[in-house]
């Protein structure tokens, strides 16, 4: 009898053992939990960091290889685009000077400036569930949480953690994160999301309350860009092409597709807009 | 304890190398979880205490890197330890064939409890559910291949160390 009794508790040992543990773990102070949270990234970040200097060094030692007319004719090509990109960035600043001074004219706000923060990417985690990237700039460089993050295709994410060394970007693709958005050529705001991403495919997002009037097809796809509104993004950045909407289940808007930069799965930099104070 | 820390070294090899993988991967959008293969040596070989410490640090260590709730998984890899560390008297543990059902049943399991707990998130059940799908089969055929290899990695550790007496092959 003391034995079937013995041998009973020996196999619910290990389920008393598991809520005991649930049990700490449900009234273990928020505090406690958010440093164990934060103690057992910074114990991976090494590895993922580690990885990416590792990438670096075989992309150093594959370049190496290049013979010298190789580098001589990518210098040349390097020092047009630098010219041509210096006649911009003349006509850049002129026009920036003219904006300033109509807006002093019209007493209207001035627009938020921003600091060009670019970080490497260490490690990419595009699953179905959720889709975000580890750059290699955290805290040390001044990232703060919610910052946008973009590239030369548009909008990339936003910094969704910020760690000692390096950050966690929540990307566009991710079906956690919205952003108000407008069509090409438009006024009104709408809603994006980031959806489906189908394996060998491109990204894509949706995108909610678009006005009847507003068209698009995969023949004749429209530009979405950020509208600006919500404070995260600027207005103008592109995020994706609109190659589909039809009519939602309501009928007072429409509902649509929109197709992502493939380059997204496989970007190496980016660009973080750390806000400067207003002036 | 010591057999738990040297146990949880190897995870975190594993975690490393699944990360650095799926950094390679995510141009395909293809995507390894090996959430299985955190809990089976450990409740498949080792005491309650430290298969259990080894499983939920793991768990902690998934978690640091995900969106969910911080201990989300490590409750979900606590909870498959026991239910396999109870059922292992009645298995063949030591046939490897055994240990590979084992990590595709507790991957498949975990695979398919995360999902619905990020599903409300899913915009297009289809698309996300075959993308799911395929993230599910790629991952346990990948792990069918690695099982043998990573049991052996731990095995050959946890003896190395004097922690677990050397079985017989």
């Amino acid at each position: 009898m003391r034995i079937g009794r013995s041998r009973r508790y020996d196999q619910a040992r290990p389920f008393v053992v598991l809520g005991v543990a649930l049990a700490i773990w449900l009234f273990l102070p928020l505090a406690l939990k958010s440093f164990v949270r934060a103690t057992f990234f910074e114990m991976t970040a090494p590895e993922a960091v580690a990885a990416s200097h590792a990438a670096d060094l075989r992309n150093f030692w594959a370049l190496r290889l290049h013979s010298k007319d190789e580098m001589i004719a990518a210098g040349r090509e390097l020092a047009h685009l630098n010219a041509s990109y210096e006649i911009a960035v003349q006509e850049n600043s002129a026009l920036q000077r003219e904006v300033e001074e109509l807006q002093s004219l019209l007493k209207m706000p001035k627009d938020e400036r921003y600091r060009f923060e670019h970080a490497q990417v260490a490690e990419r985690d595009f699953s179905g569930w959720w889709q975000r990237m580890i750059i290699r700039k955290g805290r040390d460089y001044g990232i703060p949480v919610g910052a946008p993050v973009v590239y030369s295709g548009g909008v990339v994410g936003r910094v969704a953690e910020v760690h000692a060394f390096t950050s966690v970007v929540q990307l566009s693709s991710d079906p956690g994160l919205r952003i108000a958005a407008v069509v090409d050529g438009d006024a009104r705001p709408i809603s994006y999301q980031g959806a489906e991403n189908p394996v060998f495919g491109a990204p894509k997002g949706v995108i909610e309350f678009v006005p009847l009037d507003v068209y698009a097809s995969a023949t004749q796809p429209k530009r979405l860009a950020t509208s600006g509104l919500g404070g995260v993004f600027p207005p103008g950045l592109t995020i994706g092409r609109i190659d589909h909407v039809e009519p939602s289940a309501d009928g007072l808007f429409k509902t649509g597709e929109v197709a992502l930069d493939p380059r997204l799965s496989e970007l190496t930099e980016v660009t973080v807009l750390v806000a400067l104070a207003a002036r | 304890m010591r057999a738990a820390a040297v146990l949880f070294a190897t995870l975190y090899l594993l975690h490393a190398l699944v990360a650095a993988g799926n950094t390679l991967l995510s141009g395909l959008h293809l995507w390894l979880f090996a959430g299985g293969l955190y809990v089976a040596y450990g409740a498949l070989f080792l005491p309650l205490a430290a298969g259990l410490a080894a499983a939920v640090l793991a768990g902690f260590l998934c978690d640091a890197m995900s969106p969910l709730a911080f201990g989300t998984q490590a409750v979900l890899f606590a909870a498959a330890h026991v239910a396999v560390f109870n059922a292992r008297e009645r298995l063949q543990r030591e046939e490897t064939a055994v240990q590979v059902l084992v990590v595709l049943v507790l991957n498949a399991a975990l695979f398919l409890v995360l999902s619905l707990l990020r599903l409300r998130l899913m915009h297009g059940v289809a698309g996300a559910g075959a993308r799911l799908l395929s993230d599910l089969v790629w991952s346990e055929a990948i792990l069918a291949t690695v099982t043998p290899w990573f049991f052996a990695l731990q095995a050959q550790t946890l003896v190395a160390l004097r922690l677990q007496p050397a079985r017989a092959a």
